[in-house]
């Protein structure tokens, strides 16, 4: 049986007096992909945010292997297992690729442990370890985000967009990865995309959030046609 | 605060009786009172009327100024610099006063200069009142036997008026200018004050010339304190150094907070009441005391930020329940269309970009964007996240934004022109993220947002707020204009997009730039916006651009739409163009660069 | 001439040592401490303590380092933690605090000023002239400090945190860096490092409860237009300290007082982000 590792019910969230998500309910189970598809102003990274504890809901409660993280600080919710990949300021351009990877792991040790494993994922990433990580190119940060997700060998995976502006082949590449994350280490992942092919390639399940509120639902390989999802993509 | 709301009629009649208890007690005070505590409290009332000046600048402005004590001591030496090397007499006095107000008055100017232009942070402005007193002590240390030096000035012919003397001079000193004071923070003009110390970029932004006001407020404090500083050495026949130091000026501070940041009476009484025991103390209790104050001090500031005051205002309360005083009202009228129709009347395109580009570093987030924008226009700009849309928007509304490329609104270049500078041009804007003045009324926020046009009334309040037709239309729909003696705080979301779509129409705009108007709205107020946009661009002429991702009200109501992708212009057309071309759904799906030319 | 030269770089030297403490806490916290000219007379009265009871001058300086650290690690989650998100109200409280520390100072060793005594006395053989031996070994000094600190921030876990911080507190919290603790842990060192400062300083000068004030101001100019960044404030130190050298020297001694306000204020004007390569 299937455990549920992340809950989230009845979230209701947002900044100010702006409610950008309604009443919310979704679960990510161990071993599973689930994507979050909508377009942008939607509210998806409120989702992630708030699952995070960078933003207090205002109503609702999200829940972790059982506990209770509704209004938990993110630094604890990092340390419970969840790494998160913001959309935007995703790095730390001034330090160099081997210092961005060494904060996502919190000992020494470890982080020499696993460092070589990265080799499989991403063979180039080890070459560049000294390189100032903002001197690297679009798709190489992101190799370098995902890198430190895994390498903090995490329970929960919460990624934003991580296709966003990179080159097919590299599209393809992160797919590999996030199914070999699954897979192999069973990694429960939460993603949130607008690319619905690179969404329907990885995902167990997907949900479709619009103006704030689930609109459609479902498992991955009962799709039969794309049409409906692409509409509510679509430009 | 209740009782900023209360009627005019209320509060002037309240100031006059304030005025005249005031001067009534200090006529009889000396009467009372030994000559040890009088000469102590002559010298406190003086200073007194300094607090009050702190708590205008930093209680109700925002301004965390150190430099007060500056003035008070260019007052001080003017005094005693004059009397003792020049002469004595009522026409020596006269010039000296002149002098201390026209010293006063230079220096407040290049403070302002140097620590209010567009783009300063609090802290550097903190820090340039910081250095004034040192500065000014330094000077005075460096002047010899001319400025005495370390040791000051002091035997210098002055009056040898009575006691009783000194002190109505310096009660009725304190009395007038607190009652004038008084009345400027309870005025229009004292609700500009508080709006930039609540959100100096939106009050920029609406038009009001934050750096001016906040130099012409240190200008009138600045003499106001040099009077008192002139008051102080003539009755004490004494100056010194300390007298214009850091030290009082960090004690002109504290005294503020104690008494009740932005309550102008408590300072006041703070200010009386810690500095008279603490000369009233003699031997080691002096330092004991100062060690309780600084303990207070901190206490404060951690836990009562806002000072005793109101606590002691509450209680008052508790104590006379039954007093409601009569609010101030505020009634809306309509004001000529004036420049709106500005936009579709002229030759050139109200908005016209060339060649503008943004770099931070070796990051390029806009390249050579070339664009033109015309009235009755409803331009959309799209474009996947990053592409640039809001450094777009902040480029047009702020001179200082681009790094390159020109921006010319009617037909006048921005060049480096502040935001306050490009909304006189006729540019509005709205933010991604609704920021409002939470403490000030609807009604006074729409006052706020005449600023430019109406000005705003000094020692009184205006009854009306005159609104162009667009303005008093949102108001309506929104059910807003029956909302006006609310605080903005407690409005909905969508209420305060209202507003703030209300308050920028109000600056009379014939450019309206707006940044994700609709997000966080409902359903139904998405179409009310849409219809009011669409009649501003119909019925006004106005010419609007906006970022949005809502799609389908793009589709609804834009008649063009603009694609940002990655700093530059993709694709221009109209919503169907635009939807059906291959390169635009490309760039939305992140496929690179093959897809695009 | 050599004299001139060596005295642009010792007082270069001391003003480097005294504003450490400050640009950490700055750094890391967003924050000015204005205790900070209290926490150098601490360790002023704590060197004259050590001296007036006849112990080796130098024990002066990790005596003062420590109960800095403590003290600051005290401050910081009484005081400084709850304003958090009011930093011109911290300036003030840190402000209140030094004031109340002061105080406390003038109750206890009265408002006289008090000697320390030297750990190096006399002069040392330089470039052919005599110079103050103690001045010589502030350098030395300075040159340490600056490598320990840049070796702390670039080459231990603590120091990778604290620079995650800096550049992006919300980031390092997501990536689980008790952000809090850094802080805490920040200002402790801040605080040590002024106390430190000031025992350094106390021998070359004397100690009375306002001592710190113009080094206060003085440091937060130069912290203000070296932002966070170590060589930074070595060129900012030499720069301005080196300028208010010369105009003592050739000017006024009093004017030179205020040479590096009024130079600060104005680069700050033409340059608000001063030296830093933000």
């Amino acid at each position: 049986m299937n455990q549920e590792l992340l809950s989230v019910e009845g979230l209701t969230s947002g900044y100010g007096t702006a409610a950008v998500l309604r009443n919310i309910s979704l679960s990510v189970s161990k071993g599973e992909i689930v994507v979050v598809l909508g377009k942008n102003g939607m509210g998806k990274s409120t989702l992630l945010k708030t699952i995070m504890g960078f933003v207090s809901p205002f109503s609702g409660t999200v829940s972790l292997d059982g506990d209770d993280v509704t209004n938990i600080r993110p630094h604890m919710m990092a340390r419970s297992g969840v790494a998160h990949t913001p959309q935007e300021h995703t790095l730390f351009p001034d330090l160099t690729v081997e210092e961005n990877l060494r904060l996502g792991v919190a000992s020494n040790r470890l982080f020499h442990e696993r460092l070589p494993s990265l080799e499989t994922l991403f063979p180039r990433m080890l070459e560049r370890l000294k390189q100032r990580a903002g001197t690297l190119s679009g798709g190489e940060q992101k190799m370098l985000l995902m890198s430190r997700g895994l390498i903090a060998q995490p329970k929960l995976m919460l990624i934003d967009e991580v296709s966003e502006g990179l080159q097919p082949a590299m599209v393809d590449r992160m797919g590999e990865v996030l199914i070999r994350a699954r897979d192999e280490l069973g990694i429960a992942v939460l993603l949130v995309e607008q690319n619905l092919d690179f969404a329907l390639s990885v995902a167990n399940r997907f949900m479709v959030l619009k103006l704030g509120e689930i609109v459609e639902q479902g498992d991955v390989e009962d799709v039969v046609s794309t049409q409906t999802l692409s509409n509510h993509l679509a430009v | 605060m209740p009782d900023n709301r209360l009627s005019m009629s209320y509060t002037h009649r309240a100031a006059l009786i304030g005025c005249l208890s005031g001067l009534a007690i200090i006529a009889v005070a000396p009467l009372f009172l030994d000559v040890y505590l009088t000469n102590i409290l002559i010298r406190t009332l003086f200073v007194a009327a300094v607090v009050m000046t702190v708590d205008i600048l930093w209680g109700y402005t925002g301004v965390l100024t150190f430099g007060q004590s500056a003035f008070f001591g260019i007052g001080a030496y003017a005094c005693g610099l004059i009397f003792t090397h020049y002469g004595f007499g009522p026409g020596w006095a006269l010039a000296a006063l002149a002098v201390a107000l026209g010293t006063a008055a230079i220096v407040a100017a290049a403070v302002g200069w140097l620590a209010f232009f567009h783009g300063s942070s609090p802290l550097y402005s903190s820090i340039i009142t910081l250095a004034l007193p040192i500065v000014l002590t330094q000077i005075i240390y460096s002047g010899g036997s001319f400025t005495g030096s370390s040791s000051g000035l002091s035997g210098f012919p002055t009056y040898y008026w009575d006691l009783k003397v000194w002190f109505w001079i310096a009660g009725g000193f304190l009395v007038l200018t607190t009652t004038a004071g008084w009345l400027l923070v309870r005025s229009d003009f004292g609700r500009v004050l508080i709006a930039i110390r609540e959100n100096e970029e939106r009050s920029a932004y609406l038009g009001i010339p934050v750096s001016r006001i906040k130099t012409m407020l240190m200008v009138f404090a600045g003499m106001v304190a040099s009077v008192a500083g002139f008051g102080y050495a003539a009755f004490s026949n004494v100056v010194a150094p300390e007298m214009a130091g850091f030290q009082l000026g960090t004690e002109l501070l504290i005294w503020t907070a104690l008494g009740g940041r932005a309550t102008l009476l408590g300072p006041v009484f703070a200010a009386i009441g810690i500095d008279t025991i603490s000369s009233w103390l003699s031997g080691a209790m002096p330092f004991v005391w100062k060690l309780l104050t600084g303990v207070a001090f901190v206490l404060v500031i951690v836990l009562l930020p806002r000072g005793l005051a109101p606590l002691i205002g509450a209680l008052w309360r508790k104590l006379r329940p039954k007093h409601v005083p009569k609010t101030h009202a505020i009634r809306l009228n309509p004001a000529p269309a004036g420049r709106m129709l500005q936009a579709s009347f002229g030759d050139a395109p109200p908005l016209c970009l060339s060649q503008v580009s943004r770099r931070y570093g070796s990051l390029q987030v806009l390249r050579d964007v070339n664009l033109d924008a015309h009235g009755t226009e409803l331009l959309g700009i799209i474009g996947p996240n990053g592409a640039g849309k809001t450094t777009l928007m902040r480029c047009i509304s702020d001179g200082n934004e681009r790094t390159g490329g020109a921006v010319r609104v009617n037909n006048v270049e921005i060049a480096r022109g502040s935001p306050q500078d490009i909304v006189g041009l006729g540019v509005g804007r709205s933010f991604q993220n609704t920021n409002l003045f939470d403490t000030l009324t609807v009604g006074e926020c729409l006052q706020l947002a005449r600023y430019r046009i109406d000005g705003a009334k000094l020692f009184d309040r205006r009854e009306t707020v005159s609104l162009p037709q667009p303005a008093l239309d949102i108001l309506k729909t929104t059910g807003l204009d029956k909302m006006l003696a609310e605080e903005t705080r407690n409005l909905s979301h969508g209420m305060k997009r209202g507003l703030e779509l209300a308050m920028v129409l109000a600056t009379e705009p014939s450019v309206l730039l707006l940044d994700e108007p609709t997000a966080g709205l409902t359903r139904p107020e998405r179409m009310a916006i849409g219809a009011v946009l669409t009649r501003l661009t119909q019925e006004f002429g106005l010419c609007i651009m906006l970022i949005e991702h809502d799609l389908d009200f793009v589709r609804a109501i834009c008649n063009r739409v603009v694609v940002l992708h990655q700093g530059a212009i993709l694709m221009e057309g109209t919503v169907e163009e635009v939807v059906a071309s291959d390169l635009v759904k490309a760039a939305y799906t992140g496929l690179q660069k093959e897809a695009v030319a | 001439m050599e004299a001139l030269a060596l005295d642009i770089l010792t007082t270069a030297a001391i003003l480097f040592v005294v504003s450490t403490g400050l640009m950490i806490i700055l750094g890391v916290m967003k924050l000015i401490n204005f205790a900070h000219g209290a926490f150098l007379t601490t360790g002023g009265y704590i060197a004259y303590l050590v001296g007036a009871a006849g112990l080796n001058p130098w024990l002066a300086v990790p005596a003062a380092a420590i109960l800095g650290l403590l003290a600051g690690l005290v401050i910081e989650r009484t005081i400084i933690r709850p304003l958090y998100h009011r930093p011109l109200d911290a300036i003030l409280a840190t402000w209140g605090l030094g004031i109340v520390i002061g105080q406390v100072f003038a109750l206890t060793f009265g408002r006289g000023v008090q000697f320390a005594p030297s750990p190096i006395l006399g002069t040392i053989d330089v470039f052919g002239s005599e110079y103050s031996g103690y001045r010589l070994a502030m350098l030395a000094i300075a040159i340490v400090l600056a490598v320990a600190l840049s070796a702390l921030l670039s080459f231990t876990r603590f120091g990778l945190n604290a620079r995650a911080v800096i550049a992006n507190e919300p980031l390092a919290r997501g990536l689980g860096i008790d952000s809090a603790n850094v802080r805490s842990i920040t200002f402790g060192l801040g605080a040590g490092l002024a106390c430190a400062a000031g025992a350094l300083i106390t021998p070359l000068l004397s100690v009375d409860p306002n001592m710190g004030l113009p080094w206060l101001v003085n440091s937060f100019m130069l912290v203000m237009i070296s932002g966070v960044s170590f060589p930074s404030l070595l060129v900012a130190s030499l720069l301005l300290g080196g300028s208010q050298v010369l105009v003592s020297t050739y000017i006024s001694p009093i004017l030179g007082g205020m040479t590096i306000v009024v130079l600060a204020a104005l680069i700050l004007r033409l340059k608000p982000k001063g030296f830093s390569r933000a």
